[in-house]
């Protein structure tokens, strides 16, 4: 006997009997509901986790600087650490190994103007590199070059948003933005940076597309007063290889503690373990939704048996019958045991569906990312083949073992 | 209806004996039946309730195995075979008819007869084909789609006929065929079973009735699980030792 006959027993004996076998099937429904439902959850945090993280680069080592309290001031002061300097950025790169570049980020907020127009933006003084070393090139127009740092020209490029506001529709580039005191004129527009703005981000990124670019040196000449002297919010520096990161930043962060005399004015992000943690974090989900979703599917299969067993004895005759005629234990087995897996995959496809809409309803109403896998899908259809066969088992064997006489003289 | 001698032998049974439990209690539903039949033999088994007469049957068909003597079913010793091979056996070499149809009621009449061709492992076209042709012999051609509960008593034992003979077996084991059904459908199977006799099919019948039983060409009465006497010609109730 194929394969396709024993389908055909078990969708006959279902579309027989379909509110029976849709109860029957409500316990993996809900089982294979949550497991869709957690792996969306879980795919969908994953992958809010991962544009976090290509958003500050992945092969990227952040230094940020750390405000200091009173005392820790006294004595950086005392010691003669300048916080993270121009000197530091030039060093970097010649002690620490593997690094393509380094980029300084000094950052003011501040009004553009243009015409009568005004927009609050965010001026960061960076140097050549910076596009670079993040990853985010200008999308019209071009980046800051060397001779603007050299001769600290009164040059910028402008965040999407910022050009938006100012020109409406027309072109930037060519055209003069105020920016404090100081005419600055438009060299660039910067691609686009998709920014997320719901609950789940695990780094706090700003929004790049307000950003107005000038030359580090210039930001200095035109911008700051002389008591917020050279230091600079932080240094992004650019790893050549994926697997010298971490070394690197171990490295890095020997050197500056050099440089600054001891004093922990500095602290080292790396992109890529912020993502070790984040997934430290949704474990724990993942564990709460798994044992959820494994007693709905055990109850679901303990549910699947005991009708399996109730089937089995009404069908007693047509088991005698179909021994009489010629069924071996195994094709009686191969039934039923079809018919229970019948049952289950279909709950399970049932539940598919419903833990999707049970994603879709939390991206709706929670703002959730949720995403709905391959993988998901195979492993939900795998699950419920699984519950379908081990609770199946035991009523197949029952109805194999039966014994055909007794079988045939049962009413 | 000539006799019998230069016939082949399909079925030889020695010292037959069969033993169920209740419980702890032992019950011999046979106890040393020794039986031969030949191929094309058309035997009619009569006897009183409980007799063994079905127990007898199941030997016969497969369905069972004897506690204790010698069964061979073509020469092959039955004792050895697994489930396998006497699944096998009843699929390709036997078909049942048995007093209450036993037909499934959730299939129709025309999947009821294609059942032991699924169980050959036949092809669908092949099973239509064959189920149709007997159905059609059994004049059901236009109850195709019907289900079991839907037809009368002797239309149901014609379809349990029709699956009985979709496999072309060896031998018809018909356990009180006309038991449940009245004078003249009862006369309309006997005609069928006479008819595929005379085509040259083994017949082996239980029955209560003796009239049903002279149709047969020879008659074994049982008793207690043993065979008492046997005729060769026609009897009357009278020569039965009740
Ligand atoms: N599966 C069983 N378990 C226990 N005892 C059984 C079983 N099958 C039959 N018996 C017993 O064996 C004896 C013979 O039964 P069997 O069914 O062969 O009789 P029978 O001649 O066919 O009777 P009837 O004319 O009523 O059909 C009876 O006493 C019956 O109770
Ligand atoms: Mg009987």
């Amino acid at each position: 006997m194929d394969y396709r006959e024993y389908l055909e027993i078990g969708y006959k004996s279902i579309t027989q009997h379909k509110l029976r076998s849709f109860l029957t099937m409500l316990g993996v429904i809900f089982g294979v509901g949550a497991v869709i439902a957690m792996m969306s959850i879980a795919g969908g945090a994953q992958k809010a986790a991962l544009e976090q993280i290509k958003l500050l680069g992945t092969n990227n080592i952040r230094v940020k600087q750390v405000e200091l309290t009173g005392e820790q001031r006294d004595e950086a002061e005392f010691r003669g650490s300048m916080g993270l300097s121009l000197r530091d950025v030039n060093l970097i790169p010649q002690v620490v190994p593997g690094v393509e570049a380094v980029a300084p980020i000094k950052i003011f907020d501040v009004e553009i103007r243009h015409q009568d127009l005004k927009a609050p933006g965010r001026v960061v003084g960076t140097s050549t590199q910076y596009d670079e070393v993040v990853n985010f090139y200008p999308e019209e127009g071009r980046f800051i070059s060397d001779l603007d740092v050299l001769e600290a020209k009164k040059v910028c490029i402008l965040g999407v948003d910022i050009a938006k506001e100012l020109f409406k529709l027309n072109n930037p580039i060519g055209e003069k933005v105020k920016i404090e005191e100081n005419w600055y004129t438009v060299v660039g527009v910067m691609q686009t940076k998709a920014i997320r703005k719901d609950k789940s981000t695990v780094i706090e990124v700003r929004n790049m597309n307000r950003d107005v670019y000038i030359p580090i040196s210039t930001m200095f000449n035109r911008l700051l007063s002389f008591e917020m002297y050279d230091n600079m919010n932080e240094l992004a520096v650019r790893i050549n290889n994926q697997d010298l990161v971490i070394p690197a930043a171990k490295i890095l962060e020997r050197m500056l503690l050099r440089t600054h005399k001891g004093i922990r004015d500095f602290e080292i992000v790396i992109p890529r373990q912020l993502l070790a943690q984040a997934q430290r974090t949704q474990q724990i989900f993942n564990v709460v939704m798994g044992a959820i979703a494994a007693i709905s599917l055990l109850v679901g299969g303990i549910g699947i048996m005991n009708i399996m067993l109730a089937t089995v004895t009404e069908r007693i005759k047509e088991i005698g019958i179909r021994r009489a005629i010629g069924a071996t234990e195994r094709d009686i087995m191969l039934q039923f045991l079809n018919e229970t897996v019948f049952i289950s995959v279909s709950g399970g496809i049932i539940g598919i569906f419903m833990g999707a809409l049970m994603a879709e309803v939390i991206t709706r109403y929670a703002e959730w990312d949720t995403v709905i896998s391959g993988i998901a899908i195979v492993s939900a259809f795998g699950i419920s083949v699984l519950v379908g066969v081990v609770f199946g088992m035991y009523p197949a064997q029952k109805a194999a073992r039966m014994d055909p006489i007794q079988a045939l003289r049962s009413e | 209806m000539s006799h019998a001698t230069n016939r082949e032998c399909l079925i030889e049974a020695v010292g037959l004996e069969r033993t169920y439990y209740r419980g702890e209690t032992p019950v011999k539903a046979l106890r040393g039946v020794d039986i031969q039949i030949e191929k094309g033999e058309f035997m009619a088994i009569m006897g009183p309730s409980g007799s063994g007469k079905s127990t007898m049957m199941n030997l016969l068909g497969c369905l069972d195995k004897p506690t204790a003597g010698q069964y061979r079913f073509d020469g092959v010793e039955i004792n050895k075979l697994d489930d396998m091979e006497l699944s096998r056996f009843r699929n390709r070499r036997v078909g049942f008819i048995f007093q209450s149809f036993n037909l499934i009621n959730q299939l129709t009449v025309m999947e009821n007869v294609e059942l032991p061709l699924m169980y050959a492992g036949i092809t669908r076209e092949e099973r239509r084909e064959r189920a149709r042709k007997l159905l059609d012999n059994v004049k059901l051609s236009h109850r195709l789609d019907h289900f079991p509960n839907e037809l009368s008593g002797g239309e149901n034992q014609r379809v349990a006929a029709a699956r009985a003979l979709v496999v072309n077996p060896d031998i018809i084991l018909a356990d009180e065929p006309t038991g449940n059904l009245d004078t003249k459908t009862g006369e309309e199977i006997m005609n069928l079973i006479a008819g595929l006799h005379e085509q040259g099919v083994t017949i082996v019948l239980v029955t209560h009735d003796v009239w049903v039983a002279n149709w047969a060409e020879r008659i074994i009465q049982m008793k207690d699980g043993k065979i008492l006497q046997e005729f060769r010609e026609k009897i009357t109730a009278d020569m039965l030792q009740l």
